[in-house]
């Protein structure tokens, strides 16, 4: 182990806010250390402090905040003093979401060069110089005219890119980067991750990365600490605390992780309960409720202590060496085979104009494209993409929600016109993304469940309350819901109220709209659960659109991948997660950031730009970020749909032998 | 993200001391506006040239103005035009506007460009000018004033109706509606409205601040209760020649003026940290 | 840029003339002929019939309208009826002398204003701050009419260090004497505005100051000096700029009232006498030519936050 003192040395480290209910206990009793030159991962869901570290260890929380520490120290001197001089200097940050983070006002390469002009005292001049070398060192192309831009007119990625080049300015031994890539795309966060890579490499900067995706923990960190509600609970090498993991809370983490590597493995494991009362700290292990080894001994507090070559903070931890975690319940009921085709959308195309800026120029998005597909009776058909493909504006003309600008769409065999008839809207519905907005605020659980019955004439007054009560145990809640108002549930049951009222009219299909991305992982595996049970008993079909590729290729039976309003490739999912790919399909799967993966790093395939590149007229949507790109073929004419196997196809100019050569982005476990 | 459940409710805290002190200051105002012509020590109209100019006494809480007549009376007798105005026009301005505004929320197209136009063209006049366009040809009096007043708040509210629905409707809860094939009457009814009156009640409120203001500016120019009615912003304006011998005859009016414009102030605000803290700071004229 | 200004130029024409079929449309067909309103209660047939034919007001609306009209355009505004004078020249010469009071107005409350609400956001539950907080109720909640009578009262006549009304050009009293007479009507025109636009620009720069990307500017080590006057200002001052513009209004509001109580012989004033006497070239003009002022200061202000604005300024990616 390592003579040298740590370059971060953070022992003891409690904080708490002041609010209205009573003092939170943000953090309790943190110890954390960071060797010169390492990079270590600080884990945690929402709720779990991780975020506050980062504030803590600048000297930035509010006045409302009470620090405490046995030690706070960076290279030897108190953080608690030296803060406001080291900012900048010698500990860099990059915060979460970098439209955020830039100001609006102020022009890239002004931005880049403060620090320069703070710290190293350089002229403005000079400064600005060297911050477009910055910029160019970051992969940002044509770095000078960047500078000269404001951060409205960059994409995500390009914006991250600058806020890393500020943070490395006057190259400070620590880098603190709290959810770096959470706010982009996959393949623009791979692109992050490669540069961050590579900057570890060149310079030798520690980093500490707060994330809650474990996958980019894995890929960067050399250590991992893991947070739960605000203290430490097990911390270690990476790569052994992911294969191994010791204590129940990173047990429970990683067997709910649903994985695009594990394919369809039958049921995640949810971690059940929620988190706990933060301003009532419990004085032993504070994971007790939730977790399935509690015993005796666990009520007394759980010390930090070294067991091998990690710290756990459990008692029980020796004893549990190779238990396993719980293995999920079974599924509820046998599923039905796949019925007759249910739905069949021909053709479905939507633009929509931006509105009118100060130049007379009317841009026109082409959100959808002429999407065609079919679905079948109980069948799950993933729709995967990243922001701006037109997943989200697809599922909506599914439902007629918004009007097409052409195309069919056939349900059940009949028609479905641009006004619908009751009949279509009682056996179509829609699951929405964030549990906060989906239920109006000023109804309860009741009003909001016992609607859909009464507008579709399926349940008045007792009868409807009896249906209510099916329908609340049909997602695992009890009556007692029935009166309360959105604001006192949680995300996860917020979710399941959405879900219990899409179901209310009992569907045939049901779109999923990002269903579960706004969850926590341990609340989302019990919600795809739900779905899951749901699906198999019900026999609902569903379109389940997602970004995150691990949790489709979890549920769904059928997969089609959408680049820029068109579907690119489309078929069974063990065929579409395997060789042949579109080149699309190999590098979304290849940015995915997969626990356990270190060693494909080489197998990598990357695009160029991002998603904001527009596209040249006429010829192939995906032509100019595909590193497979053939020339004026690709660019001019639109590519043709190939069959790579029963029920897969694939647009692309690329002959389906030479795209099954391609190496397997995923090696998919059986 | 989800998290320990139970957030902070924001439609069940305490009201707010100021809240509760200002509405019973102003229900005492309106108590002695309603109560004014019975509880007056003097009748307001009285002459009395013998006892003119006299500065306060015990007789006279207010002193006695050029005609000799008891200022307290007239104060209180007047109250019931200030309350009027600012009441009364505030509500002719919701009761035209907020329609209007969630016409033009829910009819998007041609029928939402006229009234924005409307609204626009509108609220290129400067308030005061607009009333001043409307009474300048008519005769004046209350109620035309509460009318004129009334109209041109018009395109605030309507402004804001739509800008309020507009918001609502982009929701998901009413695109749920909408996935249920509801049609607009229900949707306005069961899903917006219940959740667009906050801003609008706090609108609203401080709305008749405004309404006030306005009414008795008017009323300073000759253009709304005529004499003798002894409205608030026409005494102050009949003092002036008496300025220097006998301010009592303005300042007594101006300040109770002042102390309804306060409370007014006081229970709009306190209404606005009821029910939608992050409208603070954000007030117009 | 070009596109912009056209259509807003484009707008201002429409609304103008939006402005004189209104102003045209209340006053001749509102009930009560004309000429019996001038003439008054006891005036014979005979002699409301020799004014209508005098006036043209026996013409057909659209007639009398395009007379009017075409006149305005040419900068004709007719002949005021109390002052046997041409209308345009006095109007003129009102929209002079109100403009000084409104000009230093406006320079006062977005001075005075602005930087009161920074120092109250920047001092954030300080004693000042609590204190301004206080005033800003307390002065929104006066009327201006009153604010004048309470001021003249002090000081005029009480402690009589200013003249309670009236107005000297510099040609007679100098410029002190001149300025004299501006100093309470100023004052009282600023008074509730600055407190109106202290407040709006104190949560306007809380906002900023509270925002994540000052956060991450305090990350880069920067003092706090420097934050809050390059990162936090100017996004801060954009909105500011809608603020002042909505403020013009009500300061030409407050412009009528406050010229009438200190006789100060300005447009607001000249607008009061008309309508007393029912002068009616003298009212329609003098409306027209606040509502074009008013356009024209919410044009500039349109204006002038796109060029400040770089995301409307300018637009489009860079990579």
């Amino acid at each position: 182990m390592a003579e040298a003192p740590p370059l971060l040395d953070v022992r003891g480290l409690s904080l708490g806010y002041a609010t209205a209910r009573g003092t939170v206990r943000a953090l309790d009793g943190v110890t954390l250390a960071i060797p010169r030159g390492a990079a270590m991962g600080l884990v945690g869901e929402s709720g779990s402090g991780k975020s506050s570290v980062v504030l803590a260890l600048l000297g930035l929380l509010g006045k409302e905040a009470a620090l405490a520490a046995d030690r706070l120290d960076f290279a030897g001197e108190d953080l608690r003093v030296a803060a406001p001089r080291l900012r900048g200097l010698r500990i860099g940050t990059v915060f979460q979401d970098p439209a955020a983070a830039l100001n609006p006002a102020l022009r890239i390469g002004l931005q880049v060069a403060e620090p320069l002009v703070q710290h190293r005292g350089l002229s403005p001049r000079a400064a600005h110089g060297r911050a477009v070398e910055l910029l160019a060192e970051m992969g940002i192309p044509r770095a000078a005219a960047v500078a000269q831009a404001y951060p409205h007119q960059l994409s995500g990625g390009m914006k991250q890119r600058a806020v890393i080049a500020t943070a490395l300015a006057c190259e400070p031994e620590l880098l603190l980067l709290d959810e770096p890539t959470t706010a982009l795309d996959v393949t623009v966060e791979a692109q992050i991750l490669d540069l961050l890579e590579r900057l570890r490499a060149e310079r030798g900067v520690s980093m500490l990365l707060v994330s809650h995706n474990l996958g980019i923990v894995d890929r960067l960190c050399d250590g991992l600490t893991v947070l739960y509600a605000g203290r430490v609970v097990e911390s270690g090498a990476t790569e052994a605390l992911l294969a191994t993991p010791r204590h129940p809370y990173t047990r429970g983490l990683l067997a709910a992780l649903p994985r695009a590597d594990r394919g369809r493995i039958g049921r995640l494991a949810p971690i059940p309960g929620s988190l706990p009362d933060l301003t009532l700290p419990d004085p032993g292990c504070n994971f007790r409720p939730r977790c399935p080894f509690a015993a005796a001994g666990c009520e007394a507090p759980q010390a930090l202590h070294p067991v091998d070559a990690r710290h756990l903070a459990c008692h029980r931890a020796e004893m549990l060496h190779d238990a396993a975690w719980p293995a999920p319940d079974a599924a509820v009921a046998d599923r039905a085979p796949l019925g007759g085709t249910l739905l069949e959308v021909a053709d479905l195309a939507r633009s929509f104009r931006l509105g009118r800026g100060l130049f007379r120029r009317q841009a026109e998005v082409r959100a959808v494209d002429g999407v065609s597909f079919s679905l079948r009776r109980g069948e799950v058909l993933g729709l995967v993409g990243e922001s701006g493909c037109g997943k989200s504006t697809l599922g909506r003309l599914v439902l007629r929600l918004i009007a097409a600008d052409r195309g069919s769409i056939r349900f059940d065999g009949a028609s479905v016109p641009a006004m619908p008839p009751d009949g279509f809207r009682r056996r179509a519905q829609i699951v929405f993304q964030n549990p906060d907005t989906s239920l109006n605020p000023r109804q309860t659980v009741d009003v909001a469940l016992r609607r859909p019955l009464e507008r579709f004439g399926l349940a008045h007054g007792a009868a409807a309350t009896r249906e209510v009560e099916r329908l609340l145990d049909l997602v695992r809640l009890t009556p007692a819901y029935r009166p309360r108002y959105p604001h006192q549930m949680s995300g996860g049951e917020k979710q399941r109220i959405g879900i219990a009222r899409a179901l209310a009219s009992r569907p045939d299909f049901l779109v999923c709209d990002e269903a579960v991305s706004a969850l926590d992982v341990s609340v989302q595996a019990a919600v795809l659960n739900l779905l899951e049970d749901l699906r198999d008993t019900l026999g609902v079909a569903y379109l389940f659109i997602s970004h995150d590729i691990g949790v489709v290729s979890h549920i769904a039976d059928r997969i089609a991948v959408m680049y820029r309003g068109a579907i690119v490739e489309e078929g069974p999912a063990a065929a579409v997660l395997a060789p042949p790919y579109h080149p699309y399909t190999g590098a979304l799967l290849s940015a995915v950031p997969v626990v356990g993966a270190r060693g494909r790093a080489a197998a990598r395939t990357r695009l160029k730009g991002d998603v904001s590149s527009a596209p040249t007229e006429g010829g192939c949507r995906f032509a100019h970020r595909c590193p497979a790109e053939r020339g004026t073929v690709c660019r001019t004419q639109a590519p043709p749909v190939q069959q790579a196997g029963p029920g897969h196809a694939i647009a692309c100019h690329i002959p389906v032998a030479e795209l099954a050569r391609a190496p397997a982005a995923l090696a998919v476990a059986e | 993200m989800s998290g320990a459940a139970g957030a902070a409710t924001p439609a069940r805290r305490r009201l707010p001391r100021t809240l509760v002190i200002g509405l019973v200051v102003v229900g005492v105002i309106a108590l002695l506006a309603a109560l004014g012509p019975w509880i007056a020590p003097h009748d307001p109209d009285a002459f009395a040239m013998r006892m003119r100019l006299r500065p306060p006494s015990l007789a006279h809480p207010f002193g006695t103005d050029e005609f000799g007549r008891d200022v307290l009376s007239r104060v209180l007798a007047g109250a019931h035009y200030s309350l009027l105005m600012g009441f009364g026009a505030t509500a002719i301005s919701l009761a035209i506007g907020v329609p209007l505004g969630l016409l033009a929320a829910l009819h998007r197209g041609w029928v939402e460009e006229v009234v924005m136009r409307g609204v626009d063209l509108m609220i290129s006049l400067p308030p005061v000018l607009l009333g001043l366009l409307i009474l300048a040809v008519t005769e004046p009096g209350l109620f035309k004033t509460i009318l004129a007043v009334g109209l041109v708040y018009v395109p605030i509210m309507t402004r804001l109706a739509r800008a309020v629905a507009l918001e609502l409707l982009a929701e998901d809860f009413v695109e749920a509606a909408r996935a249920r094939g509801e049609g607009a009457w229900h949707i306005l009814a069961r899903e917006i409205m219940p959740n667009a009156w906050p801003p609008l009640i706090v609108e609203t409120a401080l709305r008749i601040t405004f309404a006030i203001l306005l009414g008795s500016a008017l009323s300073f120019l000759g253009l709304g209760p005529q004499p003798p009615a002894s409205e608030w912003g026409l005494m102050i304006a009949e003092s002036r020649p008496f300025i220097a011998e006998a301010p009592w005859i303005g300042l007594a009016p101006g300040l109770c003026l002042c102390l309804l414009l306060i409370t007014v102030n006081v229970v709009g605000e306190g209404l606005r940290d009821l029910l939608d803290p992050r409208l603070r700071g954000r007030g117009h004229g | 840029m070009a596109g912009f200004l056209l259509r807003r130029l484009g707008s201002l024409a429409f609304v103008l003339w939006a402005m004189t079929v209104l102003v045209f449309a209340i006053v001749h067909l509102l009930p009560g002929s004309v000429a019996h309103m001038i003439l008054g209660e006891y005036a014979t047939n005979e002699a409301i019939a020799v004014l209508e034919a005098k006036l043209g007001l026996n013409d057909p609306l659209p007639v009398q309208y395009w007379r009017w009209f075409s006149g305005l355009l040419g900068g004709d505004f007719g002949q005021s009826l109390t002052m046997e004078r041409p209308a345009g020249p006095v109007i003129l010469e009102a929209l002079g002398r109100s403009a000084v009071l409104a000009g230093v107005s406006i320079v006062l409350v977005a001075v005075i204003g602005v930087s009161l609400g920074i120092h109250s956001a920047v001092h954030k539950g300080s004693a000042t701050d609590r204190a301004l907080t206080l005033g800003q109720y307390f002065f929104i909640a006066v009327p201006e009419f009153f604010w004048c009578i309470l001021v003249i009262l002090f000081f005029a006549v009480w402690l009589g260090w200013l003249p309670a009304t009236g107005y000297t050009p510099i040609a007679d009293g100098g410029v002190t004497g001149w300025a004299k007479h501006l100093v309470l009507p100023v004052s009282t025109l600023v008074l509730g505005l600055i407190a109106h636009v202290s407040r709006l620009t104190r949560s306007s720069m809380l906002e900023a100051i509270e925002s994540r990307y000052v956060l991450a500017a305090r990350a880069k080590g920067l003092p706090e000096r420097l934050v809050l006057r390059r990162h936090a200002l100017p996004n801060a001052l954009l909105p500011t700029i809608t603020v002042l513009a909505v403020d013009i209004g009500i300061l030409i509001g407050g412009i009528v009232v406050v010229e009438s109580v200190f006789a100060y012989p300005g447009l607001g004033r000249m607008l009061v006498y008309a309508i007393d006497n029912q002068d009616l070239p003298l009212m329609m003009g003098g409306m027209i030519v606040i509502t074009a002022v008013y356009a024209l200061a919410n044009l500039a202000a349109d204006i002038l936050y796109a060029v400040l604005n770089p995301r409307i300024r300018v637009g489009g990616t860079a990579a």
